[in-house]
């Protein structure tokens, strides 16, 4: 089957089974390989990807289910060389050891961003809720948002 | 790298995708957010390990979205958890159920997952389910020469069992506008604060006059091995009025008859008083 969709701002077209889960299309057939694979039943959000807008596990979608769809992974979210925001910021606090949960931990961020630039601990706890870290202990991911938050928005609560 | 192996049909009409299910054979299965199918196919579940064909039903708009009339409100089966959160009728007229999908697994989960897939496989930890027993909720569902609305509290017969039949889909939720102002409130025990399965749920509606209790619905899920209502003790409270003495009343009864219900097991010396608590101080919320 062809799946036809955009690809962080670029048409994509792969040629695949249509019950290929989406993260085996992204990683194998694209070789992109920011998203990743933990737990592949839904619990762990190593492999995020914000689909139509909104943040999805792409262990639980199928490859069809992608066709005429925008999705945005890891891969799109700098500005060529430079980073984004998030990406600095989480550099910066030291929200990144081993990096595994990184990419589902920023895009999860995104979409609570996109959606609501100014968000309070708890709607940033609620957002990030579906990506383990075995690493980090939470609070310098934690930081790192609520300080995207405040660069986004001189006004934020936090 | 993982293949489900199965023929995915992706109708774009209702029309088309009952057409799919009259031709249907034990073998299809019925695909929405995919977040028990696709686990399920994947972890080779036996409830799912036969299955070649899924009917995605993800792209058929008449089933999708929330509308609201006069008497009625009616959510289309495929929409998702996170849209229902977000939507501004749910939070104004139904806050029990929008409390109740906010607390189904992560943003993940929820923006996918589909809220008649809450409640299609009867899984008795479906927390959807006592929120929506409490507003009475009815469901439509069609087949390619039939349609018929029943109450869920019907539809839902034993654990992991339903009315539906092969050929059928669930397509919408209805819920009927009160003329009574209810107050309510709905509670989840599991095992950790965020992305757990409950253990337990309470939803409780309550239309007060001063203090009397001019009607009352309560629910549980989890504990007992399908989502249900309690009319005994519905009819026990009516007409009474709210005192402190009464809260606790009802909630030693409410323990009773879940205790009535699913037996004496190793949980109850746990269960058995927390029910009793969290539906007293759900009722103290309410009184307050
Ligand atoms: S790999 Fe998808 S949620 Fe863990
Ligand atoms: S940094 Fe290692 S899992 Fe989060």
């Amino acid at each position: 089957m062809e799946i036809k969709f955009t690809l962080n701002g670029k048409e994509a077209v792969v040629v695949c089974e249509p019950s290929l889960r989406f993260i085996d299309l992204l990683r194998e057939k694209l070789s992109l390989t920011g998203t990743k694979e933990g737990c592949g039943v839904g619990e762990c959000g190593a492999c995020t990807v914000i689909m139509n807008g909104v943040a999805v596990n792409s262990c639980l979608v199928l490859a069809s289910q992608v066709v005429g769809s925008e999705v945005l992974t890891i891969e799109g979210i700098a500005n060529g060389e430079e980073l984004h925001l998030l990406q600095k910021n989480f550099l910066q606090a030291g929200a990144v050891q081993c990096g595994f949960c990184t990419p589902g931990m920023v895009l999860s961020s995104y979409a609570l961003l996109q959606e609501n630039s100014n968000p309070s601990e708890e709607e940033i706890k609620d957002a990030i809720a579906g990506n383990l870290c075995r690493c980090t202990g939470y609070k310098q991911i934690l930081d790192a948002v609520k300080q995207t938050a405040k660069e986004l928005n001189p006004s934020a609560k936090l | 790298m993982i293949d489900l192996k199965c023929e995915v049909l992706t109708p774009n009409s209702l029309a088309e995708a009952l057409q799919y299910l009259a031709n249907n054979n034990e073998y299809t299965k019925i695909l929405a957010g995919g977040t028990d199918v696709i686990v399920g196919k994947t972890q080779g579940s036996k409830r799912f390990i036969d299955s070649n064909v899924l009917v995605d039903i993800n792209r058929i708009s008449e089933i999708r979205g929330i509308e609201e009339n006069d008497c009625s409100i009616s959510i289309g089966a495929a929409t998702t958890l996170g849209e229902i959160c977000n939507n501004k009728i749910v939070g104004e007229k139904l806050p029990l159920l929008k409390k109740a999908a906010s607390m189904v697994g992560s943003q993940q989960i929820r923006n996918r997952a589909t809220i008649a897939g809450n409640f299609v496989n009867n899984a008795p930890c479906a927390d959807t389910v006592p929120a929506l027993l409490v507003y009475d909720t009815s469901i439509e569902i069609k087949s390619h020469n039939s349609e018929r609305i029943i109450s869920l509290q019907e539809f839902l017969k034993g654990p992991y069992q339903t009315q539906l039949q092969k050929e059928e889909l669930v397509t919408r939720i209805i819920i009927s506008q009160k003329e009574q102002n209810y107050f309510g409130e709905f509670y989840k025990l599991g095992r950790r604060r965020a992305v757990a399965i409950s253990r337990l749920t309470l939803a409780v509606l309550i239309a007060l006059k001063e203090k009397q209790i001019l009607d009352i619905k309560i629910a549980s899920g989890a504990v007992t091995p399908i989502g249900t209502r309690f009319p005994k003790l519905e009819e026990f409270a009516k007409g009474k009025i709210m005192t402190d003495v009464l809260c606790k009343n009802i909630a030693k009864k409410m323990g009773e008859e879940v205790l009535g219900v699913t037996g004496l097991r190793w949980s109850s010396a746990y269960k058995l008083p927390v029910v009793q608590q969290m539906f007293y101080q759900l009722l103290k919320g309410i009184e307050r």
